[in-house]
């Protein structure tokens, strides 16, 4: 007797958004799938492992266990339970985040076709979900680890209210606790971080506002699309903002729920109701008043901010958007602005039925003409008026749909932008090339052309020039290239004889020889056509290249250096490109940033100079501290540090290194050879 | 006039005395310390206090308390026991005309908020809440800071910023009193000098800060705001894992270590093995984090430093307590102040000789360096403090924020005529200076 085959999914209970949300007073929850391992007690996984160590109070908490059932799989042991022990348990608060970090891994992994690594040394995250007492959370590359803190909801602090405060929390029980382990879109944001900070280790560089923006903005995107992919969330929003608040006369039928007004689904009122319910639900947790100290402030403005609303800010004050952290939210308005145009143009293909028709006919197939009029729906004529309702769960489904895709879309983009220095518009034309790679035929959703015109309206317009009927995406690269002393099948899969490569084309890839070039990852991925299960086989390298030079030197380059910047002043440049081989070895695409380009590098550097200064180059890595820093502003919390005075040592070497600089021979006849072969530590490469 | 610079350690403490004919009237600025230097007496702060009360003659004219740090007014604290004089009593004794602080003590300002319509009003409030906060979250972290076991250096600094921090309850308490028996001068910015004419005639006693909210953009509406709701925030979760009353502070009351009941702390050593190494890389970003927050705790203090430019004599004398270029910023956007402060004759250098309490900008400003060959007095520096006791640099996180910090140092003694109490040896309590001033 064989025993039966080992179950490949595990299913677990989480918490929908965050115990705010609710219905009927009890905590939304979801039953969601994540890949089955052999958890050991924690649980410990062998891509996460739960550490429930908490440093304000120096406890640890005891493991999660799980019991085997007969078929193989893990009891969930909080299926159905009650919002108490949500709560209050620990061990619960271990398997949200456990559960919620792997479906994150998994979805990644399946966009990407291939394992994801961290950007650390080993192969598990750890994760600590009663990190320490504050209202805070997040990822820190150095201790391999997510941290998320807790903190006690205090009441509001009425400064009319002396006596009430003094009555405030004498009893533990009345003081309810807010956890940010119990956040969805908090564990999604931060796990996005480490899985983006394990693809594109470079992006933490100092560099543009974009790229400054880009970790942060890209987090919260994979966030509100993992939420909105869960059909009991969009049921609920839909619940509260169609159902309960339906507008004035928009028709109802009385007998049957399920169905929805189809004349309230005009895109501006879907937007409305949808977005901002999305918004309102996300925010309520930590935003009292104006109490917003976490990030949730972030998320909300991303999702209001209107092409019209984005046009008349830019109006007011044009440099606004220009912050990074802003910057970040513009890119998240594009891609939900996106996500919104695709359900509402899908939706609107649906067969939309009348009262009396709803028992006697099914819904109306997908997939017509894009042009078609949308009043052309089955079994009625086009004459007949776009009157009557659509099965909810239909438009749920879709709107489930849709998000999932639209994240497939922007997690495989990562494969397709240059590993350095990245700008939106780069990202723009890798989202378009990498799903024309793998989905040629758009007609369904034209999701490429949403795209397009969503981040039009925007001002971001995709880097790539090329027309035609598929506008913005990469071009091949036009050069030949030599593959007579270079191993393939070795090339595929080894970084030493990818550079050999690279080195032996490094005139037709366009590389800054005198720079230290270093291959970043050789990966290959396996990738399935949705439409028609065909497989595309592709390896994604990642090659980066750095350079330190004297500002003097850099000018010489025709780069332009921020007019009070001293001529001694150490300035790092980075380059590099990501190369798309398809299954043959060949070259699809070189998405490349050259080290020496004027235009680029002048602008870095000016943004740089003027925003941070010389702190901007200092040798001791500031990427992590960079990181950290963005990430406490966006979480808003006050303070945060400016040193920009400058040091008493600054001011007194200064003159020393005046002196000095009139014995330096001049800068002509220094070779670039003497530029630092500096490993910045963001690479790992020892133990 | 004299200048008397007393040996408090790590502390300031300096008597002023004015020379009218055979009168003598006497300013008071700061008493406090949080270290004693090594070999100094027990009693030193007490043997501190009878030689003001001796060489004034028991009678003070002005007292100024820049701010309400330890190291500044931890000497007015009175002494709990009636038979015995404190330091603060003995001080007191001395019956002051005047006491100065800054306007974030003004204890009226809680009371007005209550029934404030205005912002103005509102903000106070705000701020004197903050100011409470505050120190909940240093009692918090130097209580968290024990069951952390960390670095020596970074218990230090926690320790040194922490203390600093906490409620000196006694020392504001008499010091508020003492104001109440004669005048209170609540101050900030102005651009009129105070009327400190009958106490002082001829000298000019301006206040160059600390702003008040109007007058700072550091610390309009929004962002006071954010900062009364940051404290609040950080003083509920600075309070679990403290069973019972924080430092009698009833606001938060726990009999519990944090959210969940029946949770005991582990020992290290007994947690699985597998953990041990998150464990403590865990403790360690608490720690930063709690140094970051008693940091800024700490700036935020300084910056409530009253500021003071005392002209006599065609002489200058710059108190700036231990104000940071955030409380400066005000002041130094007024043309008329950058151009006073040009012929600054005699400078107490901020925070005993810390980076941030002394802005490059108001260095620069100062035209009687050595190097500028001032042909008259080269600029006189005092500076209060001691060695050792934030030792700083071990951090390779942390590497300029030793106190004194060494290259100040050595600006000051290249470009000035500089004082510092480390230059005494342990049998002298004061070092006294004249500051020659212009016959009249």
């Amino acid at each position: 007797m064989s025993s039966p085959a080992p179950r490949r999914t595990q299913e677990l209970t989480i918490i929908a958004q965050d115990p705010s949300v609710r219905v009927n007073g009890n905590i939304l929850t979801a039953q969601i799938s994540i890949p089955a391992e052999e958890l050991a007690p924690g649980p410990r996984g062998y891509r996460v492992q739960i550490v429930d160590y908490d440093s304000s109070t120096g406890v640890l908490h005891p493991p999660l266990e799980y019991r085997i059932l007969e078929d193989g799989t893990y009891n969930d042991p909080f299926y159905r339970e009650k919002n108490e022990v949500l709560l209050n348990d620990p061990q619960f608060h271990a398997q949200n985040v456990y559960a919620i970090i792997m479906r994150t891994l998994s979805r990644f992994e399946f966009a990407l076709g291939r394992r994801v690594g961290w950007s650390f040394l080993g192969h598990q995250l750890q994760v600590a979900p009663h990190a320490f007492s504050d209202a805070n959370a997040f990822y820190s590359k150095d201790d391999r680890a997510l941290l998320f803190g807790y903190f006690p909801k205090a009441d509001k602090p009425s400064v009319d209210n002396e006596s009430e405060q003094e009555n405030l929390v004498k009893d533990p029980q009345r003081c309810s606790w807010v956890f940010t382990c119990l956040s969805h879109d908090v564990i999604v944001h931060e796990t996005t971080h480490a899985l983006l900070d394990g693809l594109r280790r470079r992006y933490t560089d100092p560099s543009s506002p974009e790229q400054a923006g880009f970790h942060e903005g890209f987090a919260d995107i994979v966030a509100l699309l993992s939420i909105f992919s869960l059909p009991q969330v969009v049921n609920l929003i839909i619940d509260k903002h169609f159902i309960e608040k339906r507008k004035e006369g928009a028709k109802v039928v009385e007998d049957d729920p399920q169905l929805i007004d189809v004349e309230s689904l005009r895109f501006e009122e879907l937007r409305e109701s949808l977005l901002t319910g999305l918004a309102e639900e996300i925010g309520n947790e930590l935003d009292d008043d104006e109490m917003s100290g976490v990030r949730k402030g972030a998320l909300r403005r991303s999702v209001k901010l209107t092409p019209a609303e984005y046009s008349m800010e830019k109006l007011i004050d044009p440099d606004q958007f220009d912050e990074p952290h802003l910057r970040g939210e513009v890119l998240v308005a594009a891609v939900m602005n996106a996500f919104l145009l695709v359900w509402v143009k899908r939706i609107r293909t649906l067969g939309s039925k009348t009262a009396r028709d709803q028992r006697s006919h099914s819904d109306s197939p997908p997939a017509k003409p894009d042009n078609a009029s949308p009043r052309y729906v089955d079994n009625i004529g086009p004459q007949e008026e776009i009157s009557g309702f659509l099965s909810r769960a239909r438009v749920v489904e879709e709107g489930a749909a849709v998000a999932d895709y639209l994240l497939t879309m922007v997690i495989r983009a990562l494969d397709y932008s240059p590993p350095t220095d990245l700008e939106f518009s780069d990202f723009l034309s890798a989202m378009l090339t990498a799903d024309r790679e793998i989905r040629p035929d758009d007609s369904k959703y034209r999701f490429r052309q949403t795209l397009l015109q969503s981040f039009e309206e925007y001002e971001i317009r995709p880097t790539s020039k090329t027309s035609g009927p598929e506008p913005g995406i990469w071009e091949p690269p036009t050069c030949a290239l030599r593959y007579d002393r270079i191993r393939l099948d070795s090339m595929l899969r080894d970084p030493d004889e990818m550079f050999r490569f690279i080195w032996e084309n490094r005139k037709e890839l366009g590389l800054e020889e005198n720079a230290y070039t270093r291959v970043i990852s050789v990966r290959p991925s396996v990738r399935i056509n949705p439409d028609d299960g065909f497989v595309l086989r592709e390896t994604v390298a990642e090659y980066y290249q750095y350079l330190s030079l004297r500002a003097l030197e850099v000018k010489h380059l025709g780069i332009k250096i921020p007019p009070d910047m001293r001529d001694d002043q150490e300035v790092r440049l980075y380059g590099g490109a990501a190369l798309i081989f398809n299954e043959f070895g060949q070259l699809k695409f070189n998405v490349r940033n050259r080290l020496l380009n004027p235009r680029k590098q002048t602008s870095r550097l000016e943004h740089l100079w003027n925003s941070e200064g010389s702190q901007a180059f200092e040798v001791e890595d500031p990427s992590q501290k960079r990181f950290a820093e963005m990430h406490r502003i966006r979480y808003g919390t006050f303070p945060i540090d400016t040193d920009t005075e400058g040091d008493w040592e600054d001011g007194y070497a200064h003159e020393k290194i005046e002196e000095g600089l009139k014995e330096i021979t001049a800068p002509e006849h220094q070779s670039f050879e003497e530029a630092d072969e500096f490993v910045p530590s963001g690479q790992i490469d020892s133990p | 006039m004299t200048l008397r610079s007393y040996q408090v350690g790590f502390g300031d403490c300096f008597l002023l005395t004015f020379h009218y004919g055979t009168q003598r009237r006497h300013m008071l600025i700061d008493f406090g310390s949080t270290a004693k230097p090594k070999g100094a007496p027990k009693e030193l702060m007490m043997m501190v206090a009878e030689d003001i009360r001796r060489h004034c003659e028991n009678k003070l004219h002005v007292l100024v308390a820049t701010h309400r740090h330890q190291d500044h007014i931890g000497g007015f604290a009175t002494s709990s026991d009636p038979d015995k004089e404190g330091t603060g009593d003995i001080i007191r004794s001395c019956i002051p005309n005047v006491v100065i602080m800054p306007w974030t003590e003004d204890p009226k300002a809680e009371t007005d908020a209550k029934h404030a319509t205005t912002i103005e009003g509102k903000e106070l409030a705000l701020a004197r809440n903050t100011l409470r906060d505050m120190e909940m979250v240093a009692a918090s972290v130097t209580e968290e800071e024990k069951h952390l076991r960390f670095g020596y250096s970074l218990s230090e600094h926690l320790a040194f910023l922490g203390e600093d921090n906490l409620k000196n309850a006694s020392a504001v308490k008499n010091l508020i009193a003492m104001g109440k028996a004669s005048r209170a001068l609540f101050v900030r910015y102005e651009e009129e000098p105070l009327d400190l004419e009958s106490e002082l005639p001829g000298v000019t006693v301006r206040v160059l800060g600390p702003p008040d909210l109007t007058q700072s953009e550091e610390i309009v509406s929004m962002r006071s705001k954010d900062a009364a709701q940051f404290w609040m925030l950080q003083a509920a979760a600075g309070s679990t894992g403290k069973a019972g009353k924080v430092n009698g502070n009833e606001k938060y009351v726990f009999d519990s270590a944090g959210p969940f009941r029946d949770a005991v702390p582990t020992a290290p050593h007994l947690a699985p093995p597998h953990t041990r190494w998150f464990i403590r890389r865990m403790n360690a970003i608490r720690g930063s984090q709690l140094l970051r927050l008693v940091r800024v705790l700490d700036n935020v203090m300084n910056n409530t430093s009253v500021i003071l430019l005392i002209e006599v004599g065609g002489r200058k004398l710059l108190f700036p307590g231990d104000a940071q270029i955030e409380n400066w910023n005000y002041a130094l956007s007024k043309p008329d102040v950058v151009e006073r402060l040009k012929d600054v004759d005699v400078y107490k250098v901020g925070h005993h000789g810390s980076r941030n309490a002394n802005p490059l900008s108001v260095w620069h400003g100062f035209k009687k360096k050595r190097s500028n060959k001032p042909g008259g007095a080269v600029l006189q520096t005092f500076m209060s403090t001691m060695a050792g006791k934030h030792p700083g640099g071990h951090n390779p996180k942390d590497p300029h924020t030793e106190v004194p910090r060494e290259s100040l140092v050595e600006a000051l003694k290249k470009e000035t005529d500089h004082f510092s109490t480390q230059m005494l040896d342990s049998e002298n309590v004061f070092k006294e200076f004249e500051i020659k001033l212009d016959s009249p």
